[in-house]
């Protein structure tokens, strides 16, 4: 993971040093003197090979976890990243599991009752809903609940019930991918011999789903919520924007609108690394989940008790 | 003798067709095409608002720049199918005409994108060992920002603008189209044919073009389909905060952004450029997964 | 009362394109402790019998279309869903061909066995533990290997959990469909006397369902051979080993490759197993069988009886009338 992360900051500098513009100017605006721009721009290191230039902010951002400061208002801008982060990353997180929670029932439902009307439905709704951007949905959403309805309210976080809108707008979308998945994950598992080895058992049937079919059928589920995690994050950034939460999104919003690079991209390279971390994590619960993958990530000596053994004991 | 039943019949003669693969192929594949009621219904969703964005000039006489104050914030009529913006521009023309805009974009993007990640998929599947490996880890970085963020990134960086928002979101896509011809590319190459045409001498590019990519174009198909409905989403997306396509260029996402300090009294400009959005998505998302059954069946289920 | 009487079971797959007439018209008697083996070519329709018997035919598209099935006297098909999952694992276990996917891949095996004795045992936990280990050991598997998950186990093993799983609750009778065809040959020995042993311990009744003659010769009682969803021949290992009878039946043992003597080519039967969708007219096997005559395609042959508790489906023992070589 750490080399990525390292590529990634590698990249989100280099477009930072392609971007257009003069950071002293835009600091100073446009009517400072020409002597003071050059001694910004020297105190900057901006005159310095590109190489180097990487190597100080990567060094920054190890040391001191300093991703340098916004041009306009000239504040730190890992001190702003590390107040927003926790609402985007709750608001992400609890989408993810909205979409899990919602789309795994659905998706069992629609394997279990293959080709009724239930499946049916829940397949043609969920398309739809996914086909929405969900921006789209959220300003729809917040014009029928909010406005209109004045059932829920307009923005910020301020009571529970604030958060209702955007997460439902930001995992509606992937319900319809996650019940899909589950469906297919589930059809493909209850086709499985060991299923027809439970029921032989004497086992009823919604044991049989639930304690042999679901978790075998949860590998694939995990793999699409980790595929997710990326779009997630993204999406709440959009949403953020439109019921003015203040996380990330509304700042990144700000960066763009004043064109204050460094945020935007301080902004790009803290959400990289958060969604590397989750990956990491998706990877550690598939062994949690699996024990042939937790056989691959023990130790080479634990990991022989796991193979086969061919010891005396053949056949 | 035994009587050889029908089935018996029907299953020889498919295993004859599959090792002449092209010409019946693409019979069965329409017809399964036709079959997919879903696909048909976005097929047909996408078909008309292709055709309408087409044929801009003629369903939306009325020029989509032309303001007049005096018409403003109109709710559909006669005159103006869509009702009036907060300038007084005709919605109808506007929407059709930023249409045209967001396909564009959509298209140049995907095809950039499946050009460079032709390239590069291609030579990292084909040699394999340590160029692919370089390659592939390359991707891995790029693909570990995630896809709106890049663009976002990138976008700010180069300006807003059709061709700039193109090149944004084709780099974002980029990784992805590279990956999959990649893959596609190692699954041919195993294949017989490819080792007969280097048995009688091809060069390695003449392999590539000839063989090679001609039977990955299936999933390429596929993936064209569902990325240039990916791609209106994030041209939309960010022209919505901001980047992307800017006003006074007429674009479902700017015009979506311009209507939201009117979410309260006017609903017509966040309703409809909102429809036109959702609906070409989900026109291009059922035909691209009905692309995707028809070309490979034993992956529906 | 026999343990077993099957009678006149016929189970079809309707498909919105043909009726595959997979089973049609079974009669099987079992006493407590006898073993019968059934015998067939694949898709002769002797999975589907066994599947009928435990009632986990998928249902559409597969339905039991008439007969009965006493088990103790009372009618498998006519019992309730709740009924037959008593049933199930309890007082009839079955044991299915692939050992290699027959156990959940995520569920330590000593789990496995404890389920199916905590469901029908009526007893705690622990004890259903404890009798889990005590199985495995009976298949000559250690305690702690319990503990370990199906895919640390080699196919052979595997297959021992699987009947040890089967045993646990001391079913009055085992179906055993094909159970030693994925597995080599040597460990097929293995296997096959350890299953003889314990059925002989526990007293338990068993359907061997096999198309392999030799281990019907190790293990069986009774034997009955089935062709195209239908018994063709019925005896006991005596009789079909020292009296075969039915040209099918003859020519199963035909095609064995023999020890003593030197050919150059197997002789296979020839043709194919007819589509149970499309099923020739008259006897089924006529159209493979080198003693059929033009009657054989017209009439459908009954069981004859040839001797006490042997009969065979073929017009060759027709009591009336000469038979025409």
């Amino acid at each position: 993971m750490i080399p990525v992360i390292l590529g990634v900051v590698v990249i989100v500098f280099t477009i930072s040093y392609f971007t257009p513009g003069d950071p002293a100017a835009a600091i100073l605006g446009p009517n400072a003197e020409k002597a003071s721009y050059e001694a910004l721009r020297a105190k900057l290191g901006l005159d310095r090979p590109f190489l180097v230039q990487l190597g100080t902010y990567i060094w920054n951002i190890v040391s001191r976890f300093d991703l340098g400061k916004a041009y306009i208002t000239g504040t730190p801008i890992s001190e702003e990243l590390i107040y927003r982060l926790p609402t985007t990353i709750k608001l992400g997180v609890l989408s993810i599991f909205v979409t899990v929670a919602l789309g795994t029932p659905l998706g069992i439902l629609s394997a279990t009752k293959q080709y009724s009307i239930a499946d049916y439905s829940v397949t043609t709704i969920a398309l739809i809903v996914n086909a929405i951007p969900s921006f789209v949905l959220a300003l729809f959403a917040l014009m029928l609940f909010s406005v209109k309805l004045r059932w829920l309210p307009i923005a910020g976080v301020a009571t529970w019930d604030a958060w209702i809108l955007p997460i439902a707008c930001n995992s509606l979308g992937y319900v319809a991918l996650s019940a899909r998945m589950t469906r297919t994950s589930m059809l493909e598992v209850i086709r499985q011999d060991y299923i027809r080895t439970a029921r032989a058992k004497g086992l009823k049937q919604n044991v049989v789903i639930r304690r042999h079919a679901l978790p075998n059928a949860l590998i694939p589920i995990v793999t699409v919520v980790g595929t997710q995690l990326s779009f997630v994050l993204a999406g709440a950034i959009i949403v953020e924007t439109i019921f003015s939460i203040p996380g990330m999104g509304m700042y990144i919003l700000s960066g763009i609108s004043g064109r204050d690079y460094p945020v935007i991209n301080g902004t790009v390279l803290v959400l990289s690394v958060c969604v590397c971390v989750m990956n990491l994590l998706v990877d550690i619960a598939y062994a949690f989940i699996d024990p042939r993958i937790k056989a691959l990530y023990m130790s080479p000596r634990k990991a022989k008790a796991h193979k086969s053994p061919k010891t005396a004991e053949v056949a | 003798m035994q009587p050889i039943t029908l089935k018996k019949k029907k299953e020889y003669i498919e295993s004859l067709e599959t090792s002449s693969r092209r010409h019946s192929q693409w019979r069965d594949i329409l017809g399964r095409l036709w079959r997919n009621k879903l696909g048909m219904v976005g097929f047909f969703i996408v078909a008309v608002i292709l055709l309408l964005i087409i044929l801009a000039d003629l369903v939306a006489p009325i020029p989509y720049d032309k303001q007049n104050f005096a018409e403003r914030f109109l709710y559909p009529n006669s005159v103006h199918l869509l009702g009036t913006d907060n300038f007084g521009r005709d919605m109808w023309s506007r929407l059709l005409f930023g249409g045209r805009i967001s396909l564009f974009v959509a298209i140049i993007s995907v095809c950039i994108s499946l050009f460079v990640g032709a390239i590069l998929g291609s030579t990292a599947g084909y040699f394999g060992g340590k160029l692919d490996t370089i390659i592939t880890r390359i991707l891995d970085i790029v693909m570990a920002i995630p896809g709106l963020l890049l663009a976002i990134a990138i976008s700010a960086m180069l300006g807003s603008g059709p061709v700039n928002t193109a090149l944004a979101i084709s780099i974002s896509g980029m990784p992805g189209a590279a990956r999959l011809i990649r893959s596609t590319v190692m699954a041919i190459k195993g294949n017989e044919f490819v080792e007969a045409a280097r048995a009688t001498g091809s060069r390695h590019g003449r392999v590539i073009f000839k063989h090679v990519l001609p039977n990955a174009i299936a999933p390429l198909i596929v993936y064209s389909t569902m990325s240039i409905g990916g791609s209106i989403l994030a041209i939309s997306g960010l022209s919505f905060i901001g980047l992307g396509v800017q006003p006074p260029i007429p674009e479902w996402g700017s015009i979506l952004m311009a209507g939201r300090p009117f979410v309260r009294d006017f609903w017509p400009m966040i309703v409809f450029p909102g429809i036109f959005i959702g609906l070409t998505l989900l026109g291009f998302n059922l035909f691209g997964d009905a692309l995707r059954d028809a070309l490979d069946p034993k992956l529906k289920n | 009362m026999s343990l077993l009487e099957i009678k006149d079971l016929t189970i079809h797959y309707v498909t919105k394109d043909s009726i595959v007439k997979a089973v049609n018209g079974i009669n099987i008697s079992l006493e407590k402790g006898e073993t019968i083996g059934l015998v067939g070519e694949t898709g002769a329709g002797k999975t589907t019998t066994a599947l009928g018997i435990l009632g986990l035919i998928q249902s559409p598209p597969g339905q039991v279309v008439g007969g009965e099935i006493l088990f103790s006297g009372t009618d498998l098909l006519k019992a309730s869903d709740h009924e037959m999952r008593k049933i199930r694992g309890d007082e009839i276990s079955m044991i299915f061909q692939d050992p290699m996917t027959a156990l959940n891949p995520i569920m330590r095996v000593g789990d496995q066995i404890a389920e199916v004795v905590y469901l029908h045992g009526n007893c705690s936990r622990a004890e259903a533990v404890k009798r889990s280990i005590q199985m495995l050991e009976m298949v000559g598997i250690r305690a702690e290997r319990s503990r370990e998950y199906p895919h640390q186990f080699s196919g052979g093993m595997k297959q021992r959990v699987v009947i040890a799983m089967a045993l646990a609750c001391d079913p009055k009778l085992l179906i055993a469909d094909e159970p030693t065809t994925a597995l080599d040959v040597t460990i097929q020995a293995q296997v096959l006397d350890m299953m003889n042993k314990l059925k002989k311990k526990l007293g338990t009744s068993m359907i061997l369902i096999t198309h392999d003659l030799g281990i019907v010769a190790e293990s069986c009682d009774k034997v009955a051979i089935m062709y195209a969803g239908r018994i063709v021949e019925y005896g006991s290992l005596e009789d079909i080993f020292h009296n075969v009878s039915h040209p099918y039946t003859i020519g199963l043992f035909g095609s064995m490759p023999s020890l003593d003597k030197d050919v150059d080519r197997l002789s296979p039967i020839p043709g194919l197993m007819p589509d149970p969708s499309a099923l020739p007219s008259g006897c089924k096997f006529h159209p493979r069988c080198t003693s059929a005559w033009e009657e054989c395609s017209k009439v459908e042959p009954e069981l004859y009886e040839i001797s006490p508790g042997h009969c065979a489906r073929c017009l060759l023992f027709r009591k009336e009338g000469a038979v025409n070589e």
